[in-house]
């Protein structure tokens, strides 16, 4: 508290501070780290409990008042948006500031078909993307290259998260093409393009896992290797549940892109984030996921959403994110986790995360990733039963 | 970035809501953005008397379902079927270039109605 009450006089908005403090928010004592986070949860939790009527009644049912809130043990009693009202079509409710604010809407849709759409005032956009690049940079350092992207251009679907997310990661290369055109990837042209790149380029893999699988897939089946460069990152970010609700398995993943594309497991990174949400959780070297460290997350029993489960322990994720603004950052996922405890060689403060599933009860998995899937293998299926063409 | 159409019919969807028993119902989506807006509706006397809807999607095509249901409460299905394009595009006012395909929502929420209910425009 006494951090975001030293910058407030000092004029400075203490989430832009922590927003762009990601390396000093790491190196922070544990301790101050917490309170410093949670002293921004509070500030945001203020904001819209007196902004958002619909907010504010499930505060009141609960009892709970920003007076309340004293120390991190209260972060509990933080009051939930569950995820699927974003798909809700009164999903307006949701709202903290009029839409006349809001700047940008977002986009994700899962197997059901069904958009769970966020929206972002331009004071949130402003805590989204300082927030996502010092991850990036903290995690991935990068500032050139060249970058394969295997999935569609924000042209083509200009709303979806995804998409916006690893196209942000463009910004920071010398060049980058997006592979997946009018929903169809061609292999042979992404490899083609990586040849063009060698030897004038770092070259980085970046997109949802499956399409990166494909095109591991077609590498198999005509026995081509290929060795890709020693500051290569292969950045996949989506689910690892294919539309058929196969599971890739991350370590056949790490292992195939060894084997065929000729990297080490410590440049294989992976990125947990959701689209109604800013925070971003990215593997480091040793493929352990930090969580953004201004944001906090609460690992629930899914039989008893009031009780925290023990670190280590599988539970439903909550996040209470202080940088959203427009809407209010405490949301129930669906998703199981299990918070990881810091280990020997470790630096980062904050903490540690893996995605172990989907809720089983959840009545849909994927994001805008497993639709692609989808349209590819639909578009797939259709070439294949195309008559030839006789010469 | 929003209009005051956009921004009330958004903000205050009058027209949400489902009907046991629709007359008639109109559903249009697209599958990859995933933007779907179901109306239902009651008729007598070749007047739309309740017209409902559902929409899951962007604020302007949530808005916009909103606008197209106001707009054809009341009216005879003759008198929608004879709306000029003009006049549908003004429905929703100015737009910006991503909210414009709510235009063509609109515009196929209104050929719905019309080849639906089997009135040719006059």
């Amino acid at each position: 508290m006494e951090l975001t009450n030293t910058l407030m006089r000092a004029g400075l908005d203490p989430i832009k501070v922590a927003l762009s403090s990601t390396k000093q928010l790491f190196a922070m004592p544990e301790a101050q780290l917490l309170g410093f986070k949670t002293s921004l949860i509070f500030e945001a939790f203020t904001f819209h409990y007196n902004n958002n009527a619909f907010y504010r009644s499930a505060c009141d049912e609960k009892r709970i008042t920003p007076e309340s809130l004293r120390s991190p043990a209260d972060l509990i009693k933080l009051p939930l948006i569950p995820i699927h009202l974003f798909k809700a079509n009164d999903n307006h409710k949701l709202l903290s500031k009029s839409l006349k604010s809001v700047e940008l809407e977002m986009r994700s849709t899962g197997t059901s078909g069904i958009p769970s759409v966020s929206r972002r005032c331009s004071e949130t956009v402003d805590n989204a993307i300082l927030g996502i690049y010092a991850m990036y940079r903290e995690f991935f350092e990068i500032s050139k290259g060249a970058g394969l992207y295997l999935c569609p251009s924000n042209e083509e679907i200009p709303e979806m998260g995804m998409i916006k997310a690893l196209n942000l990661m463009a910004g920071l290369l010398d060049t980058h093409k997006f592979m997946v055109r009018s929903d169809n990837f061609v292999p042979e042209d992404a490899l083609n393009q990586l040849s063009v790149w060698e030897n004038n380029f770092d070259r980085h893999i970046i997109g949802p896992p499956f399409l990166i699988n494909r095109f591991i897939r077609f590498l198999k089946a005509t026995n081509k290797r290929i060795k890709l460069d020693k500051n290569t990152l292969i950045i996949t970010l989506g689910g690892w549940k294919r539309f058929s609700g196969e599971m890739l398995s991350r370590a056949e993943f790490n292992s195939e892109c060894m084997e065929y594309l000729g990297v080490e497991k410590h440049q294989i990174r992976d990125i947990y984030a959701l689209v109604e949400s800013n925070v971003v959780a990215i593997d480091d070297k040793h493929g352990i996921k930090h969580v953004s460290p201004y944001i906090h997350f609460s690992v629930r029993d899914p039989q008893n959403l009031d009780k925290e489960v023990a670190l280590n322990e599988v539970g439903q994720l909550a996040i209470l994110d202080p940088s959203a603004r427009s809407t209010p950052g405490f949301i129930l996922t669906e998703d199981l986790v299990r918070l990881l405890p810091k280990t020997d060689n470790d630096h980062r403060s904050g903490q540690r995360v893996e995605y172990v599933m989907r809720l089983p009860e959840s009545t849909e998995f994927g994001c805008c990733a497993v639709n692609l899937d989808k349209q590819l293998d639909e578009t797939e299926e259709l070439h294949s039963s195309a008559c030839p063409v006789v010469a | 970035m929003y209009n005051d159409i956009i921004v009330d019919n958004f903000s205050a969807p009058n027209y949400v809501g489902d009907l046991e028993t629709a007359d008639h119902e109109i559903e249009i989506g697209n599958p990859v953005c995933g933007d779907r807006i179901k109306v239902q509706l009651l008729i007598s006397d070749s007047q739309i008397s309740k017209a409902v809807f559902r929409a899951w999607g962007c604020a302007t095509s949530l808005a916009t379902a909103n606008v197209f249901c106001r707009s054809i409460e009341g009216q005879s299905i003759t008198t929608i079927s004879k709306r000029c394009t003009q006049e549908i595009s003004s429905m929703l006012g100015e737009l910006e270039p991503s909210q414009r395909h709510c235009l063509d929502i609109l515009s196929e929420l209104h050929s719905k109605l019309v080849s639906q209910l089997d009135i040719g425009v006059a």
